[in-house]
């Protein structure tokens, strides 16, 4: 009678295992798909890069035509921020892909400044945006969603989301340059080259503050 | 992981070890088809019918008992009108010619377990059997359970395999699903010893039993119930038949069904209660060490796991509609959907959720062979849709009563 109890605490023990052991070979997959799209990210970058050094200038009408680059660093955000949820904020891999990322989106930015300098029709509208999931920014959710149906409406906004406690040095030259001071409160964002702006900010404030977004073209019509 | 997460795992890993243990118990003792066989003596067997304000049905469940298959002589059916206030006593009077029925009236008491007291001192049959005025038998049935008790000198009563009559509106067929289900948990609470109710519908007894432990009780209205918990404190043995159809009518609105699930769950709290020495106790075998157990950690449980789900829900709603209204963003749909699994949460709670609608799918397959129940997908997608919406209505409204002490009625 007794061992009858025992088959099934095992094969109840046993099913459970196994359900952690799916769960941890869907996010090593999750972290492999996201490691192999940062690669190709990194290529396209290094691509653009040796064009416009080798050239000096480069077609400028297929840059502007072609937003190949920021909607795969969109959909690298968006995977990162699932495997955030499902392994945890501080998970080593996690923290890995985030550096990473936030080196691409550094790159990316630092490339589309030189470009639109070289292609002056360009006149691209990019949002440095500075977050912490440390606890010490209430109103992050709401602005990260505020920039989310910014990006979704404008699909020619450039949002570069950077965590602002992420140890990365490249990150902190980055902050110091556009001096960024996390003490005066998160979020804190930069629009194109104008002086960092701190707190949250409304849908509607934020349109008032980025008025180059009227130059965007917009994917749904703007309520 | 939080607190509440676990909580949640931990009710899930007590009701896959449930799951599994029975499915262990399935495969150690497949319950036998059913055989031509006749008994080789036809004991004397009487049908309590109590019954209160069932005018509607009354007349269709007495004709199904003068259709079963055992002789005339040998079979003779009480009927007792419990103090109905429609015309269940007129109805019952239409069958009084015939020479098998028996009919009475009695002064309401206000529960079911004094007709069937009433009416079991009207018998000496040495088999005594109930069955509600709303449920219907198939013509084997008493045929499958006298052979049972033949077989068996030691079993003491006998539980039918019940089956949901004419299943139409969407609470039905999800009531079809649920009692597939519990056909299947039924003959494993059999092969284990530890059936824990003998329901209304088509139960029956040795005459003897009363002898030995006494007559119904009120028991909270769930006589059917306390008899089993009884028994088992007694350690008398109860079977079930599977191969012995009834068909039962079903609450078909939801006020009907959560009035009828609380006065059996609250019963199962109040039962629990008066035997809770057999919790855990060896003495009585899988009844204590199992089922008890299991039937108030999934009753608890169940509620947890509904207040934690809905705490979440109502949390990400409210929490989207200050977003919303905080940030400005026009609600609508997203402009376009990706469907990729990587955007999928394949955290563990996915997989262990999975495997138990698994085997719960699993137990009702087996449970829809051992009854030769057809289900198709609109039952399925009610049981598996409504059920998990539904159950915790009754499982607090209970509690609640219990907590209280309030006493409802015998309200179905």
């Amino acid at each position: 009678m007794n061992l009858k109890y025992l088959y099934a605490l095992i094969i109840t023990a046993a099913i459970f295992a196994t359900a952690f052991y799916i769960a941890n070979r869907f996010n090593q997959s999750r972290i492999a798909d996201i490691r192999a799209t940062q690669e190709a990210v990194s290529v396209d970058i290094l691509s653009l890069e040796t064009q416009f050094e080798l050239l000096g200038n480069l077609d400028c009408q297929a840059i502007s035509d072609n937003p190949v680059l920021s909607d795969e660093l969109n959909s690298l955000a968006s995977r990162l921020s699932v495997a955030e949820q499902n392994l945890g904020a501080n998970n080593a891999e996690v923290i890995s892909l985030k550096k990473q990322y936030s080196l691409l989106e550094i790159k990316d930015y630092i490339l589309m400044r030189e470009i639109s300098q070289k292609c002056t029709k360009l006149k691209p509208v990019y949002i440095l945006y500075f977050y912490s999931n440390s606890g010490d920014c209430a109103d992050c959710n709401k602005m990260g969603d505020v920039l989310t149906y910014l990006r979704q409406t404008y699909p020619g906004l450039r949002v570069y989301s950077f965590d602002y406690h992420l140890d990365l040095s490249a990150l902190r030259t980055l902050v110091t340059l556009r001096k960024i001071d996390g003490a005066k409160g998160l979020p804190a964002f930069v629009v194109n080259n104008k002086a960092p702006v701190y707190g949250f900010k409304t849908l509607q404030e934020m349109q008032k503050l980025i008025p180059e977004l009227k130059t965007l073209a917009t994917s749904t019509p703007i309520q | 992981m939080d607190i509440g997460t676990v909580g949640v795992y931990c009710s899930f890993f007590l009701a896959l070890y449930f799951e599994v243990f029975l499915l262990i118990s399935f495969f150690e003792k497949k319950p036998a088809a059913k055989t031509s066989s006749r008994p080789a003596r036809y004991p004397m067997a009487a049908v309590l019918v109590p019954c209160w304000n069932k005018a509607a049905t009354l007349g269709p469940t007495i004709e199904s008992l003068l259709a079963l298959d055992y002789p005339k002589d040998k079979l003779s059916i009480v009927i007792i009108d419990d103090g109905s206030t429609d015309n269940t006593y007129e109805e019952a009077l239409k069958f009084a010619h015939h020479p098998q029925v028996t009919v009475f009236q009695k002064q309401n008491e206000g529960s079911k377990y004094s007709a069937l007291n009433y009416g079991l001192a009207k018998t000496e049959s040495e088999l005594v059997g109930c069955l509600d005025a709303d449920s219907f038998v198939a013509p084997d049935a008493l045929l499958e359970i006298v052979k049972h008790f033949e077989v068996d000198p030691q079993t003491m009563a006998v539980a039918p395999a019940m089956k949901v009559h004419r299943p139409h509106n969407v609470l039905e067929l999800m009531q079809t699903v649920e009692y597939t289900f519990g056909i299947f948990y039924k003959k494993m609470f059999d092969n284990i010893g530890a059936i824990s109710v003998l329901p209304g519908p088509f139960s029956f007894y040795r005459r003897s039993l009363f002898d030995q432990i006494g007559g119904f009780r009120k028991a909270y209205h769930t006589e059917d119930m306390e008899m089993a918990f009884r028994m088992q404190s007694h350690g008398l043995k109860i079977a079930n038949v599977h191969t012995a159809l009834v068909y039962t009518n079903v609450p078909s609105s939801l006020g009907a069904l959560v009035r009828q699930r609380t006065r059996w769950s609250r019963g199962f709290l109040e039962n629990s209660k008066d035997y809770s020495y057999m919790y855990f106790n060896p003495k009585y075998g899988h009844f204590g060490l199992l089922v008890l157990p299991f039937g108030l950690s999934a009753f608890l449980l169940a509620l947890y796991v509904a207040g934690f789900t809905l705490y979440n829900l109502l949390s990400l709603v409210l929490n989207k509609v200050f977003i919303l209204y905080a940030t400005g963003i026009p609600l609508g749909l997203p402009a376009s959907y990706k469907v990729d699994w990587l955007y999928l949460n394949t955290d563990m709670m996915l997989f262990v959720t999975a495997a138990v609608l698994m085997f719960t799918f699993v137990a009702i397959a087996i449970g829809s062979r051992i009854a030769e129940t057809r289900l198709g997908l609109k039952h399925l997608a009610a049981y598996f849709v409504l059920f998990g919406l539904v159950a915790p209505l009754w499982l607090a409204r209970a509690t609640w009563d219990t907590v209280l002490s309030r006493e409802r009625g015998w309200l179905v």
